[in-house]
């Protein structure tokens, strides 16, 4: 592909350290840890991709390599066309990065003057530079506390700004290291939704890393899944909720009490009066048959049909990821 | 060089948030000029000499008010690169455009300048209110500013070089309390040079502490050009000696982030 049509290109990437083990100075013994190990994957430009993995899968180590802090030991990637290690500088200035737990923002200064100084350090054209801010703090809903110092805003307000600041210069993609810890559920939301306009409005290019389930399913179109260094996973955040756990949760409301059925793979949940809640299985009994026998079973009122949760969805890939690719 | 010029202001900018600390030296400044005064003029009477180290006795109290601002401007650096190594904050600045090293020299300078401007109107104030005589001249003002610069450097530089070494040691607070302390006692913050004996003042030329402390503070009471040619030749090769140290350590370290992750 040509580096127009591709934000990140990575293929067979590998990086291994060397690590000290204990001992006295002069025969320390040295190890080699393989941190990743042969990752290839694409990111159009547009895409928002969530990257996810246990902790020490290789998310720190691979961020790090595409926004070129680190060298990969070997193969080959390319962030917006350039190799990152060798032009870190000059990727500097078309990509940003949100940090949940690193703030870029000057804690005793208000936003604006960390937007007036990245605006320095971005070398934007001042003109340029009012008309971008006007528009972020419209949009992000900065206006309320954009003069009030950093340290007196709440954590969602800090949040927003961040991502704001991290928006000034236009980059053309987006590194989000955990951008919603410690955020409360609206503050979380509200972050949410920005992030996602801009990606859909803007072609902003967004890799996030979380681990929280509900940022992935409300930001990312694709989901990477790594463990061990390796690439487990990749597909979209859809078809990982229907294909890779193939678990249905069934409600079913019913006029009078139900005649008692079972089947292999069919589990009853709860039972409220005449409501009835099962997790099917549908590798033992297809959901047909469910849905089918509940028909059968008396008169239906209501019934519906639910994917189990993400975050039981990444806690078996997780699993199965541990014992073995999937 | 705009995007650093502008960091220095907006790092003078964020410390103005530290009043407590800034009071608390203030005070501190006040109470040290105080005991030197009383110690000193005693020390006068007891040797029975006008001059001390070629100063006057107001002459040396104006002299340890501009080497106490000095010293007391002096923001810690070694802690917030230690910091940034040890939390891996580091390659967080590396992601921007912008060299770390002059990143950490313009918002040590923006707190430092404005320390150091605060502190030197009090001392001047505080020396003018204790000795009663004016000591200092325009001339002496203007070689101190000339001064300055290449104490300033000299000075971060030191601490910056220690706060790298967080790359390779445990802690690297043993090293800045060593310096700092060998700065305060060989780099004429507690007491002139020529007061030391003649051996020790040869070896106390070489070393670099009273570059950034001595040669600005003596000139800002005591102005000649020719002192000022040695002051300058002294901050100028130390300046170079730790600005290659810190080239080197700072390629190797960043080295080292670029393949073992910090």
């Amino acid at each position: 592909m040509s580096s127009s049509s591709v934000a990140v290109d990575a293929e067979a990437l590998c990086k291994s350290f060397t690590l000290t083990l204990g001992g006295r100075f002069w025969r320390r013994e040295k190890r080699q840890v393989s941190a990743v190990n042969g990752l290839s994957f694409s990111i159009a430009p547009g895409e928002a991709v969530a990257f996810i993995g246990p902790n020490g899968a290789g998310k720190s180590t691979t961020i790090k390599m595409l926004t070129g802090i680190l060298h990969p030991t070997s193969g080959h990637l390319s962030v917006l066309g350039r190799v990152p290690w060798k032009e870190r500088e000059r990727l500097a200035y078309e990509v940003g990065a949100v940090f949940g737990q690193r703030s870029q923002l000057w804690y005793h200064l208000p936003p604006t003057d960390t937007f007036d100084l990245l605006s320095r350090i971005y070398n934007l054209d001042p003109s340029d530079y009012r008309a971008r801010r006007t528009m972020l703090v419209e949009r992000f809903g900065l206006g309320p506390f954009l003069q009030t110092p950093v340290r007196k805003l709440s954590l969602g307000e800090r949040m927003r700004a961040e991502v704001a600041a991290s928006l000034l210069h236009r980059p053309k993609v987006l590194f989000l290291d955990e951008p919603t810890i410690g955020l409360d559920v609206l503050a979380r939301q509200s972050l949410r939704d920005l992030v996602r306009e801009w990606n859909r409005n803007e072609g902003l290019t967004v890799f996030l890393t979380s681990h929280d389930a509900g940022d992935i399913e409300h930001l990312a179109d694709r989901v990477l899944v790594i463990n061990r260094g390796t690439l487990v996973l990749d597909d979209s955040v859809a078809a990982m909720r229907q294909d890779f756990l193939k678990e249905k949760i069934l409600d079913v409301a019913f006029g009078e009490a139900p005649r008692p059925w079972t089947a292999p793979g069919v589990t009853e949940l709860s039972r409220t009066g005449y409501t009835v809640k099962l997790r099917v299985d549908t590798r033992q009994t297809p959901i047909e048959r469910v849905v089918a026998a509940m028909l059968d079973s008396g008169p239906v009122l209501d019934l519906s049909i639910e994917n189990p949760p993400l975050e039981e969805v990444i806690a078996h890939i997780y699993g199965v990821a541990s014992r073995g690719p999937a | 060089m705009s995007k650093y010029r502008f960091l220095v202001r907006t790092s003078a900018r964020s410390s103005l948030a530290y009043w407590g600390d800034l009071l608390a030296s203030s005070l501190f400044l006040l109470l040290i000029l105080f005991i030197f005064l009383k110690l000193w003029r005693v020390t006068y009477a007891s040797t029975g000499s006008q001059l001390l180290a070629g100063l006057t006795l107001p002459q040396l109290l104006w002299y340890l008010g501009a080497a106490e601002s000095l010293s007391l401007s002096r923001p810690r650096i070694t802690p917030e690169v230690d910091a940034d190594v040890r939390t891996g904050a580091l390659a967080v600045h590396l992601l921007r455009p912008l060299s770390y090293p002059l990143y950490r020299l313009a918002t040590h300078l923006g707190e430092r300048l404005l320390r150091l401007g605060l502190y030197l109107v009090l001392a001047v104030g505080l020396c003018w209110l204790f000795t009663q005589e004016w000591v200092i001249s325009p001339r002496g003002f203007l070689l101190f500013a000339l001064a300055l610069p290449l104490a300033l450097l000299l000075d971060f530089l030191a601490y910056f070089l220690i706060g790298l070494g967080a790359f390779w040691l445990e802690d690297t607070q043993g090293l800045t309390l060593l310096y700092s302390r060998l700065q305060l006692l060989l780099g004429g913050t507690l007491l002139p040079l020529p007061l030391f004996p003649d051996w020790m003042q040869q070896i106390l030329s070489v070393l670099p502490f009273a570059g950034s402390v001595y040669g600005p503070a003596r000139l800002f009471v005591a102005p000649d050009g020719h002192f000022l040619g040695q002051v300058w030749l002294r901050q100028g090769v130390a300046v170079g000696l730790l600005w290659a140290a810190v080239a080197a350590v700072f390629h190797l370290a960043v080295r080292r982030v670029e393949a073992q992750g910090g």
